[in-house]
């Protein structure tokens, strides 16, 4: 058992170096989850803060808040931007411990730096991206 | 019997027979598993799992005839009161808009309605109601499995996943099944081409044209919400509305729904359903030869507990023929270790609110923190009709049988809520014998059923109109707490209300005198 999860972080950690070498600037993409390790992997190792945003289908402010995350999270270059789909992804709602939509968690280094539940105004919004994004510089 | 909370139990292998032919030492996997994700099962689990047992909660829905099915909450959330609500209130708001050009709001002379729109927002709501009970169940460490639960012993369950099956032992098995509509199968064409209220809230296509089959309150809280959308209802009754609620109340209700609309046949049912190609409808004959065509047909003449498959036989308990499980108060099945509540358990109220109370005393009797059972007289309920009935207590029929028609006073009144005569309702246009006759009559009903020989206690309360079911839930206090006509004479009434017509009641049913208000003020005395 030990032994899995040390050859696992290993993978992990050497997935992380190839990337960095394949990559020569970060492009600022929105991150589609699928999987558990792809959360693992393109959020908590992830070299940049990420925005994950708990997203559902059958809600409406959900609807109004993705598009306003992507359209701010444009501007810098250095954040992501993950969705994750509450309905396929019941573990990760129960980690962040997610009792409503949407829920956006800021992500660094593998550690949740800040949230909100529900729909706040884009002031509140931009804080939280500012946030990041100075910590990155 | 009370469970050691958590505590794995070890059964040491007997010095018998059995134990030499291999039975093994045994290790619950849980001390509760339910089997049913409704009001009373998620009630049950929650409860329990808050109290510390260890709790497995087992829910799947079969898909109904036409494909339909849900996600976790049982009937109530998804085929049920929260839809069914939301539907009353959208056919309420068609109502207000006419009432608002009246008023002095400048809407457009016609507004249509779009059926697809509403379905759509009904469903996001149940959806997020799934979406909720899923986390509090994760929240309170409740292990769900998605999956179709078969009880092989007192003591064990069997279920299939991915085309693997599971067991799992648990100290003691709640069985919250509920029920479904049931379709009759000697009607040819019933089966195949009618829906049901498992599918009236996520139908794809616009109800149109509908037939109603049922005098029950399903059947009549369906026709209200599609009469107000401005859908042709039709209800086809076998003999009476709403069988075994008060008489006069539920012929009111019938009137109301009449003067809005909806069409009442009686004694005279669908024989034959047949699929009309050339124009896409059903054709309905009537036992009396009678065809007509319909876009829609629902059927809501009962609901029966699907309990066929669930293995009951093998821990020896036998259903009636609606398929219900016998209790006893302590909802305790013929089976040891075995209990049931809510729809599913035989002779109960079909209600949300006593399937939860049931399922929460339940669990904490098996956790030993408590001996309370359920207290089922006085529920009050409520009939979301466009007028919605509610009522609390003894019904004028049956408070004449239990106590005796010398013992019984009721006081009444048929009057005009105040905002709907200023609105100047009218009845529906069919309805006009001619110009002159467009009044609606007085929707309104309140009546006191009391009881001679205490004093005029209070034993039954009745109100037809806006709000019933708001109304009623103060009033239920006050008849739980055995308010007598007395008490309502001297309680000063908040003005104008509906409401307050209780506190002014004074005209007797056996005095014969009119107990009709024409026009006027909300029930009470003006100025």
């Amino acid at each position: 058992m030990y032994f899995k999860l040390t050859s696992k972080y290993i993978n992990t950690q050497i997935r992380n170096y190839v990337r960095n070498l394949s990559l020569s600037s970060h492009l600022n993409r929105l991150i589609t989850i699928k999987s558990n390790d792809e959360f693992l992997n393109k959020v908590m190792n992830s070299e940049n803060p990420v925005i994950v945003n708990f997203h559902a289908e059958w809600c409406e402010p959900c609807h109004i808040l993705t598009p306003k995350m992507m359209e701010l999270v444009q501007h810098h270059d250095s954040i992501d931007l993950a969705v994750v789909d509450v309905e396929h992804h019941a573990e990760l709602v129960h980690t962040f411990e997610v009792k409503a939509v949407p829920a956006v968690i800021a992500v660094k280094n593998g550690v949740v730096v800040d949230k909100f539940i529900g729909l706040v105004n884009s002031d509140m919004i931009e804080n939280l991206i500012n946030k990041l994004d100075k910590k990155n510089t | 019997m009370s469970l050691n909370k958590g505590k794995p139990c070890r059964r040491v292998a007997e010095l018998s027979l059995e134990s030499i032919v291999g039975l093994m030492p045994w290790t619950y996997d849980y001390d509760l598993a339910v089997i049913g994700g409704g009001s009373g099962g998620l009630a049950a689990a929650k409860e329990a799992a808050q109290l510390g047992l260890k709790v497995v909660l087992f829910d799947y829905v079969k898909p109904t005839a036409k494909g339909t099915t849900w996600g976790l909450g049982g009937t109530c959330v998804n085929v049920g009161c929260i839809p069914k609500k939301i539907m009353h209130y959208a056919g309420l708001l068609g109502k207000s808009i006419k009432d608002a050009r009246y008023l002095g709001w400048n809407l457009p002379e016609y507004t249509q309605f779009d059926w697809n729109l509403l379905v759509e927002k009904v469903q996001n709501y149940i959806k997020m109601l799934n979406f909720s009970y899923k986390v509090s169940l994760r929240s309170a460490k409740v292990c769900y499995i998605n999956a179709l639960a078969y009880i092989t012993t007192n003591n064990e369950i069997e279920y299939f996943l991915n085309e693997k099956s599971y067991k799992i032992h648990s100290r003691a098995i709640i069985i919250a099944v509920g029920s479904r509509p049931f379709v009759p199968r000697d009607v040819p064409g019933a089966f195949e081409l009618t829906i049901t209220s498992d599918d009236i809230f996520s139908l794809e296509k616009s109800p149109g044209k509908t037939l109603i089959v049922g005098g029950s309150y399903i059947a009549l809280e369906c026709a209200s919400f599609l009469n107000d959308l401005n859908f042709d209802v039709t209800v086809s009754v076998r003999s009476v509305v709403l069988r075994g609620f008060d008489r006069q109340c539920s012929n009111k209700v019938m009137n109301n729904l009449e003067e809005l609309g909806v069409k009442f046949k009686f004694k005279n049912l669908p024989s034959k359903i047949e699929k009309c190609e050339r124009e896409d409808k059903l054709l309905v004959t009537y036992t009396n030869g009678e065809r007509d065509l319909f876009d829609t047909v629902l059927y809501a003449v009962g609901r029966v507990a699907e309990t066929k498959n669930l293995g009951l036989e093998n821990v020896g308990i036998i259903v009636g023929l609606d398929g219900k499980i016998p209790v006893n108060e302590r909802d305790e099945t013929s089976a040891t270790n075995v209990y049931a509540v809510g729809d599913v358990a035989q002779g109960r109220l079909e209600l949300t609110p006593t399937a939860i109370q049931a399922g929460e005393y339940l669990a904490r009797r098996l956790a030993a923190v408590s001996s309370k059972i359920v207290n089922y007289n006085n529920v009050p309920t409520t009939v979301f009709a466009s007028y919605e009935y509610s009522s609390v207590g003894y019904s004028q029929e049956k408070a004449k049988e239990y106590f005796g028609k010398e013992n019984i006073e009721v006081y009444l009144r048929e009057f005009s809520s105040l905002e709907l005569s200023a609105a100047h309702r009218l009845k529906n246009e069919r309805l006009w014998a001619d110009e002159f006759d467009k009044e609606a009559s007085p929707q309104c009903l309140s009546k006191l059923i009391c009881l001679k020989s205490e004093d005029e206690k209070v034993v039954g309360f009745h109100f037809i109109g806006p709000n019933a079911g708001e109304i009623c839930q103060g009033f239920a206090l006050a008849i739980k707490l055995g308010a007598k006509k007395s008490d309502f004479d001297e309680l000063i009434g908040i003005h104008p209300t509906d409401a307050e017509s209780f506190c002014t009641l004074s005209v007797t049913l056996a005095s014969g005198q009119d107990f009709r208000v024409s026009a006027g003020c909300g029930g009470g005395k003006c100025g």
